[in-house]
């Protein structure tokens, strides 16, 4: 096999590896503004609850996540395709980090902001989604970026639980002949492919708001 | 299939015979990312020509999965004669992976001592090389120590990608019991628990010595 010939075959599983990430980004984000907005203004009990979750997700380890849900799920009853599991267990651990980010953008606005938007005759809710949380997403976009190229590359921990994605095809290739440096090489520029475009587009946009900042 | 739960707490010291492993690739691996960012981070500042280099090497470790590195050196470094246990291979693997993200730790560390102290150290006549030691990286030590802190849990919570080589840590040693008893779900829900208390002590043990150091977490 040439080495275009793996590097296609293993872009066979590009529609998987697609397929997690993106359906891992609708777990991802309203779990992360959800809970990052609940934990900067909850109080008491449900403030503990809110933050047992958040660290919960944030805290385990992805991989050992995916198998203990994969496994354990069924044995209590919940069927989940290996996708849905996939997304979910990797969406929720970004989105915990995400939830950080949000909690973290919220925590260091200007107070006078919602005072303005308090004394405009505007409901707390509607300083929220009006004033605050535009303002704090727009700041953590460099984050977020750099949260979404760890979920594209966490997308890898599926061919584990049998999903055919990028990495899988590769395993199935590696049993049609011995070609290591070929198959591996050619998986590592898979995926460099991909991200390597958001990272440097991720370092741009962080430049921008460090001067941003600075001005 | 049910959810046996007194089965689940039977086979928890076997599934507990992975944990020394798993500390130490964790250990072997925290040192070997330090060391290799440390690295590429002076390597990176030595030279404005090799410094685009320098810069791609650290952006194209970052865009690739931590477990495409650790196949990558598991199934190639045979290929070329270099067969080592499979524990080492791993622990490299995550060295490698995570030296890219140390070497940032070690830029924004490197770049918060003032400028001043570089020129000072250069107007005494310091070479380049007892500048860096003598100056520059003792001042920077102390910016980077939360950040690597944080690392430290990360590399944690990643040993398990080593189980895919058949390294016998924590998630191997589960899935050793898994494939002996032909029951998944317990030995996969122990792994969990252990690793999201090992996480959560871990958590606390590097806030309580940021605490006894004085240090507070550099603003990003």
């Amino acid at each position: 096999m040439s080495f275009f010939a793996i590097l296609r075959s293993i872009y066979e599983g590009f529609g998987i590896t697609a397929a997690v990430a993106t359906l891992g980004l609708f777990f991802a984000i309203p779990f992360a503004v959800i809970a990052g907005v609940l934990q900067h203004f909850a109080t008491g009990p449900l403030r503990w609850i809110v933050t047992a979750i958040i660290e919960f997700w944030r805290s385990s380890s992805v991989i050992v996540l995916l198998y203990a849900f994969y496994y354990t799920l069924p044995a209590f009853g919940i069927f989940l395709s290996g996708i849905t599991v996939g997304a979910m267990v990797l969406g929720f651990n970004i989105g915990g980090y995400g939830s950080q980010s949000v909690r973290a953008a919220l925590q260091s606005l200007n107070k006078g902001q919602r005072e303005a938007g308090l004394a405009l005759g505007l409901s707390r809710f509607d300083v929220l989604r009006l004033i605050e949380l535009p303002q704090a997403i727009t700041a953590m976009f460099p984050t977020f970026i750099n949260q979404a190229i760890q979920l594209i590359k966490g997308t890898t921990l599926v061919s584990l639980i049998a999903l055919t994605d990028m990495t899988f095809r590769a395993k199935q290739i590696s049993e049609l002949g011995y070609n290591p440096v070929g198959i591996y090489s050619a998986l590592a520029l898979s995926y460099l492919i991909l991200c390597y475009p958001v990272t440097i587009f991720g370092r741009k946009v962080e430049r921008r708001f460090a001067t941003r900042k600075a001005r | 299939m049910n959810f046996n739960f007194s089965f689940a707490i039977e086979i928890v010291p076997r599934v507990l015979e992975g944990i020394g492993n798993t500390v130490m690739i964790a250990i072997i691996s925290f040192i070997g990312a330090a060391a290799l960012g440390l690295f590429w981070e002076l390597l990176r500042r030595s030279h404005a020509t090799i410094r685009p280099v320098i810069q791609f090497v650290i952006d194209a470790i970052r865009s690739t999965p931590a477990l495409v590195q650790i196949y990558f050196l598991f199934f190639v470094l045979p290929y070329y004669g270099l067969t080592l246990p499979a524990l080492l291979v791993g622990s490299f693997g995550l060295s490698f992976y995570y030296s890219g993200y140390m070497s940032e730790v070690f830029k924004a560390g490197i770049d918060a001592v003032p400028a001043g102290q570089s020129e000072a150290a250069q107007s005494l006549g310091l070479s380049w090389a007892d500048m860096i030691r003598f100056v520059i990286l003792p001042q920077m030590l102390r910016n980077v120590a939360a950040p690597l802190g944080a690392y430290s849990i990360s590399i944690l919570k990643s040993t398990p990608l080593l189980a895919v080589i058949s390294v016998p840590e924590l998630l191997g040693s589960a899935l050793d019991v898994a494939s002996d008893t032909y029951r998944y779900a317990e030995p996969m829900f122990d792994v969990g628990v252990l690793f999201l208390a090992m996480s959560l002590v871990a958590v606390a043990g590097i806030t309580q010595l940021e605490r006894r150091l004085g240090l507070t977490a550099p603003s990003h």
